[in-house]
């Protein structure tokens, strides 16, 4: 998405406006300065935010900077859930144990997030926070129906992924609030998560990407929930599409005629809308072919 | 509120140390290394796409046009111009052997990159290598070279 932006403004700047920069000793200083600022950002691990600097996208009046705090990147096991702090970054996740055993599709997800040197500043709850369309994790969030923790004014709050992404990089985040973690529901009997994407590049974006969240029972897709990225203006789940293919099976056609009608796709500079639909449709096959591998 | 358009910070590179060191909060890493002489660090796109800028910061490899120079306050620093152990000796004369230099200007990013191929004591595929090495672009050797190279690094480190 930045790129496009980037490929449209003519690579005009290349350097960041002037802005005052803020290093939060905790978290309540963090939101006390966002709370009266509703021009700051909060720099994470900025490895999506610096791009937008450079660019000239974004000019906050202030980063308050929250990479240094403490106690923000813990990876810990939360009665039913599995908890990943705001600061873990995705190499931290990467090499974690209890990732690798509870939740391995993450990992297979975050290959796919640029390249190491990116991965090793980028963190999750900054990637969750940012909301980009095209990104992974906002989507993967929404597929495991994960709950998102805001740190604010008046305390912490819990808000579901499904209802935390409201459009173009908008979210529910109020002004005097910070996401300190994220909780993914641990998998159930017969649950799996299964992800696929097209890019041109390896580390690049995709074209078009799905995440799906599968119920099996005696080998058979019980129960399905689609959630794309890289179509439109935030994560898109397909549930009549997700029906449609419990009721047929793959059937080309049916499914593209379906996923038209349910997501507005918004081409970008790589692909079209209706390349992105093709490949959505496709994307349906690949992850069904990966179940039964 | 202790906001400021500049800041005083402090931070070592290469073993050298740098105290107290004005710095505008809106200038990036790279501009920053750039400023103090460094400039064995590259600027290519500085978007984190090309992999030209990419510096050790605190043991780890980073996109320095994606760090602010005021969040490098308090960090060990590691440019292309300290790589000057037995290792990243023999990783330079390979790719002076394979002719992966060329133009050079990607060659402190591939060359940090392939400090951490060894670092990770992976054995690698030719593909592997080109997969590993996808965040940093070329433009003069087709990567051919390049991947001869570091081959040769890993058969010769493992």
């Amino acid at each position: 998405m930045i790129r496009l932006i980037c490929y449209l403004m003519g690579g005009k700047y290349m350097k960041a406006a002037n802005f005052s920069y803020y290093e939060a000793k905790n978290i309540q200083d963090a939101i006390k300065i966002k709370a009266n600022d509703e021009e700051a950002v909060i720099l994470a691990g900025g490895q999506s935010l610096l791009p937008a600097l450079n660019m000239r996208l974004s000019s906050p009046s202030c980063l308050i900077d929250i990479s240094k705090i403490s106690g923000l990147n813990d990876i810990i096991i939360d009665g039913d859930y599995l908890f990943i702090g705001a600061l873990a970054t995705h190499s931290d996740v990467m090499r974690n144990e209890i990732v690798s055993q509870k939740m391995p599709c993450l990992i297979d997800i975050l290959k796919m997030v640029a390249h190491p040197a990116i991965r090793n500043k980028g963190t999750h709850g900054g990637s969750i926070a940012y909301g980009d369309p095209a990104a992974e994790l906002p989507a993967l969030a929404v597929a495991t129906n994960a709950e998102i923790i805001l740190s604010g004014q008046n305390g912490d709050r819990s808000i579901n992924a499904n209802d935390f992404y409201l459009g173009l990089f908008e979210t529910a985040i109020n002004q005097d609030e910070i996401v300190v973690g994220i909780k993914y529901p641990l998998l159930k009997q017969g649950q799996v998560f299964l992800f696929d994407e097209v890019c041109r590049r390896h580390g690049d974006y995709a074209m078009a990407g799905l995440i799906a969240n599968i119920i099996l029972s005696s080998n058979k897709v019980n129960d399905l929930k689609l959630v794309f990225f890289a179509t439109g203006d935030k994560p898109d789940v397909a549930d009549k599409t997700a029906k449609l293919f419990l009721q047929t099976g793959y059937d080309y056609d049916q499914l593209k005629n379906s996923l038209s009608s349910e997501i507005d796709f918004a081409g970008d500079l790589n692909s079209s809308s209706e390349m992105k639909l093709h490949l959505a449709t496709i994307l349906i096959k690949k992850i069904i072919n990966k179940l039964e591998a | 509120m202790a906001a400021n358009n500049t800041l005083s910070i402090s931070f070592t590179v290469n073993g050298e140390k740098f105290n107290n060191v004005n710095v505008p909060s809106r200038q990036h890493l790279a501009d920053f290394l750039r400023s103090q002489g460094f400039t064995g660090t590259h600027l290519g796109c500085e978007q984190g796409a090309c992999g030209a800028c990419t510096i050790e910061m605190d043991g780890k490899a980073v996109r320095s046009c994606l760090v602010l120079a005021s969040q490098a306050n308090g960090s060990d620093l590691k440019t292309v111009e300290g790589f000057d152990d037995k290792m990243m000796e023999q990783v330079k004369q390979s790719f002076l052997k394979h002719n992966a230099f060329q133009c050079g200007f990607c060659s402190p990013g591939m060359l940090m990159t392939t400090k951490e191929i060894l670092l990770s004591k992976k054995k690698l595929t030719r593909d592997e290598i080109r997969s590993e090495i996808s965040g940093n672009y070329c433009r003069c050797t087709g990567y051919q070279s390049i991947v001869d190279a570091i081959e040769e690094c890993i058969n010769e480190v493992n």
